[in-house]
């Protein structure tokens, strides 16, 4: 990253640490982190990472950092809740709500907030997974989240453990006098032969100015599925820099729906390890944008064992003079023969201003595989609309149609069937107000 | 099955081989001095000195590219010969040409004076630096096209060559555009005059002799208003231990109507097996469809050179232009290719079509990277890219890194990317029908190359056809 050191980045480095009594391993972490996102600075457009993605705004700006939380609008979060879901974690300014939250004991399993994690009795899972996975060498947001790590969610599944319902892990941030810096965080341990659903869900006051930078963490052993859905709402001034990481152990399924709706300019960097033989995975993205947004999703899925497999379907329905990214990097590692692996990208511009960049990337050296991936941007269909006017819908109905059935494609992955329902309402609300 | 695909793959260079001619070179290294010398010796005139200058001094301001996905040792730019000639003599006939050089030619089965009779090719030879002897310009003139060297061009035609030279690829392009521009010796020049369909094919053949010369050729063709060439390129080189570093630039402009069609086969010395010498092949192409309804179209088979980074590219500016691109590129051994294309589109109705074949062998490493660029005001462009890779061995890499940027929602833009192999069953089923292993390898190679290889001339699918299958010989078994 070449350097651009600013305001930006020496108001969020000089925040103090939090100093709650932690163990000793947790305070080498951030110690580690602070060190290294000092050496790094904000990536421009000159790192071939962020071509695309201009920081610039973001950083002629300062974000202080939080230490009381504000008072969210009660009632419109609770719309947010979920209704199935029996656990539930709310985080206010990055700061844990426990009166918000929602916790009930099940067998082999520990649904916390960090700090009661580390004092319960699966703190050992915790020392080996946190901070490992997301790593911070070069990874500054990954960075300033350990480093300043104080509030997070843990997930952490015994051998065999399953939840039956989803557990949704939700951050709002509230409108504060000054903008702020937020570090959501969440890891999820999900031992052998473990299932779980979990629901990350972000969002923000409609005047709220802040940045938020966060970090998740996923672990998978032996035979674990994971279903993992992740919203981002996040209110139209937010910028949020997200990063999540993935290790599946052999004979791991991980399925994931990333629906991306919100802030001003947001990039999720998604990397997926296969650390086993016979992993599967199946990454779902929908990018719906419009105004002067900018969303950015870089993924990446590295097969580094055999017989994995892998399913991958990115969709961005750009609006306005919105600007998507989409950097989807599949790499094949030698050791990886038998993978079965096939991307593919839709984009669809709405407006003569919106654009996209995309960049399907394939690294391949295995030759026993079956890779492919094919990307395709371009307008609705005019004869698709004509057909639907000769019908008796009129011109913005038949296009909102085709949009709400082109994007409805991934929301319908989503496993949690209310979360559908209330996102699809979201969808027709959002393709009737850009007419 | 590694076995017969190893000896496949592994025929020794057969184009190997150094003919001692004395040569006139320049000291080693790079300075204003040299570049002075270089113009002074071609008798250039003041303005073409002052654009290599220029040139020269903008490359001291940049940095060498690394974003490629090929890696190679630091190139000393001073340890470079930047000019050397065969000794200057008058040439009448081709009975004058030396008969060493002659010779040359023989052995790469190209006995020019036969050759050009039989072909109907018109052959502009290069040899290092200084173009030799040229034949069928006659026949050229008499309907009004300009095909000589480019030293020829700056002393016969200094108009056209000060418009076009650098208004497609700017001396400040990239680092080794800039460096090209600064110290290249020759190259060719073609001419087609408004409305002239040329009546052949017209070919030129690359080779570098002179032991660690690099050789900076300068390529520019200008295709007038609803005027139509086929220009062949086809390249073999001697063997040699040490790096050659070869950095051209090949500039084309399309006007109104007008079609370039630039094939190549590209066959240098790739290293021996252990990655040792080899050619490092940095090539600058782009084609500029500036006229309405303009064509340009590249055909690529790349086989050879230790490390190719070669992006040709159309600019599409004219309204309803077309850019194409056709690609083979083979990778064995060491060998490292990092090629593709870039399709700009400026113009409205512009279309494009890409079609990329990467084969990896050995343990090469073979990337497309290629960019469809749609401008805002780019109204109903279509683009269509497709690219496979087959990867013959488990210890061989292909990457696509194919770039998409759109900025008007009337664009449609595809892209198709997948990777094969040959498979022990495909093999067997040949091998059930009586084919065998050595055959079948070429008959799998011949169809997944198809869609390119039928886009080359005649003469050239033929050779590159036999081309793919020397190269290969071994890899399969």
């Amino acid at each position: 990253m070449t350097v651009t050191r600013g305001d930006f980045l020496d108001t969020l480095l000089g925040a103090r640490p939090p100093t709650r009594d932690d163990a000793g391993w947790l305070s080498r972490l951030r110690a580690e982190a602070l060190e290294r996102a000092n050496a790094l600075s904000v990536p421009t457009t000159r790192d071939e990472e962020w071509r695309f993605t201009d920081l610039a705004p973001l950083t002629r700006l300062s974000f202080q950092p939080v230490r009381v939380a504000g008072t969210p609008d009660l009632a419109r979060l609770r719309e947010r809740f979920l209704p199935q879901a029996q656990m539930r974690l709310v985080f206010v300014d990055g700061v844990f709500a426990p009166g918000l939250s929602q916790l009930a004991a099940a067998a082999g399993a520990c649904v916390s907030e960090l700090g009661s994690a580390l004092q319960g009795p699966r703190a050992a899972v915790l020392e080996a997974h946190l901070g490992r996975l997301a790593q911070f060498d070069a990874n500054l947001f990954a960075g300033l989240n350990t480093a300043f790590l104080s509030y997070g969610a843990v997930i952490a599944l015994d051998a065999g453990a399953s939840l039956a319902e989803p557990v949704q892990i939700l951050h709002v941030a509230t409108r504060r006098d000054q903008p702020h810096a937020i570090y959501p965080r969440l890891l999820l341990a999900a031992g052998a032969r473990s299932r779980c659903t979990v629901v990350e869900d972000f969002i923000g006051a409609e005047e709220a100015g802040y940045f938020s930078a966060p970090v998740t963490e996923i672990v998978l052993e032996r035979d674990a599925t994971v279903e993992h859905v992740r919203l981002q709402r996040e209110a139209p001034g937010a910028f949020q820099l997200g990063t999540c990481a993935v290790s599946q152990a052999a004979g791991s399924h991980y399925h994931a729906v990333s629906v991306v709706l919100g802030a001003r300019l947001s990039r999720l960097d998604w990397r997926v390890l296969h650390a086993g033989a016979g992993c599967q995975s199946v990454l779902d993205g929908l990018t719906l944008i419009d105004g002067r947004q900018l969303a950015d999703t870089h993924s990446l899925v590295d097969h580094a064992h055999p017989h994995a497999h892998l399913r991958q379907q990115q969709k961005c329905v750009v609006s306005g003079a919105g600007h998507a990214v989409f950097n989807g990097k599949i790499l094949v590692r030698q050791a990886a023969q038998r993978t079965d692996a096939a991307q593919s990208f839709r984009g669809l511009l709405l407006s003569a201003r919106a654009q996209i960049d995309t960049k399907p990337q394939l690294e391949i050296f295995a030759d026993d595989v079956k890779c492919a991936h094919g990307a395709a941007i371009g307008q609705l269909d005019p004869e698709q609309a004509f057909y639907l006017q000769s019908r008796g819908l009129t011109a913005p109905k038949a296009l909102n149609l085709l949009t709400y059935g082109f994007a409805a494609e991934v929301i319908e992955r989503i496993p949690v069937a209310s979360l559908v329902r209330e996102l699809e309402c979201a969808l027709v609300e959002r393709t009737v107000e850009s007419k | 099955m590694s076995a017969v695909l190893n000896d496949l793959v592994n025929r020794p260079y057969e184009a190997g081989f150094v003919t001692a001619i004395e040569s006139e070179t320049a000291p080693r290294g790079l300075s204003e001095d040299i570049i002075r010398l270089i113009s002074a010796k071609k008798k250039e005139p003041g303005w073409l000195l002052e654009f290599r200058l220029s040139a020269y001094r903008h490359w001291l301001t940049m940095q060498e590219p690394k974003w490629a996905n090929v890696h190679y040792p630091q190139i000393d730019f001073q340890d470079i010969i930047y000019y050397a000639a065969p000794k200057p003599k008058k040439l009448k006939t081709m009975e004058e040409v030396d008969p060493e050089l002659l010779r040359t030619f023989d052995k790469l089965g190209v006995p020019m004076n036969e050759r050009a009779a039989l072909a109907g090719v018109a052959v502009d030879v290069i040899f290092d630096s200084v173009s030799v002897a040229t034949t069928y310009k006659k026949k050229l003139a008499e309907v009004g096209i300009v095909f000589c060297s480019m030293s020829e061009a700056v002393a016969n035609h200094p108009e056209l060559v000060r418009a076009y030279l650098g208004s497609v690829v700017p001396s400040s392009d990239n680092y080794y555009a800039a460096l090209n521009s600064a110290v290249f010796t020759d190259g060719s020049f073609c001419y087609i005059p408004k409305g002239v369909k040329c009546p052949m094919d017209l070919s030129t053949y690359f080779r570098i002799n002179t032991q660690d010369s690099g050789q900076f050729e300068r390529t520019l063709i200008v295709a007038e208003e609803g005027a139509s060439v086929s220009y062949l390129e086809g390249c073999t080189a001697p063997k040699f231990d040490t790096n050659q570093l070869h950095a051209a630039v090949v500039e084309l402009v399309a006007l109104d109507d007008a079609d370039i069609k630039y094939s190549t086969v590209q066959n240098w010395y790739a290293g021996d097996e252990q990655g040792r010498g080899g050619i490092f092949n940095f090539v600058t192409k782009r084609g500029l469809c500036k006229g309405a309804n303009a064509k340009i179209s590249w055909t690529q088979v790349e086989t050879g050179s230790a490390i190719t980074w070669k992006y040709p590219s159309c600019v599409l500016l004219g309204e309803g232009s077309i850019g194409e691109f056709y690609s083979v590129a083979l990778t064995n051994n060491l060998q490292q290719a990092d090629t593709g294309t870039k399709m700009i589109h400026l113009g409205r109705n512009t279309r494009s079509r890409i079609v990329s074949k990467g084969i990896s062998a050995g343990r090469s490493n073979n990337s497309y990277r290629g960019l469809v660029k749609v401008a805002p005001k780019a109204d109903d462009a279509r683009n269509y890219s497709q690219c496979d890779s087959m990867l013959i061995g488990s210890n061989c890499g292909a990457n696509t890194f194919p770039y998409i940027q759109v900025r008007n929602p009337t664009a449609k833009v595809e892209h198709e990317a997948t990777t094969s192999k040959i498979g022990e069953d495909q093999l067997f089923y040949f091998a059930s029908r009586g084919v065998g292993a050595e055959e079948a390898v070429s008959m799998i190679i011949n169809g997944f190359c198809k869609d390119v290889f039928q886009q080359l001339p005649m003469e050239f699918a033929v050779e590159a056809t036999k081309l793919l299958g020397l190269k290969l010989e071994g890899s399969v078994g």
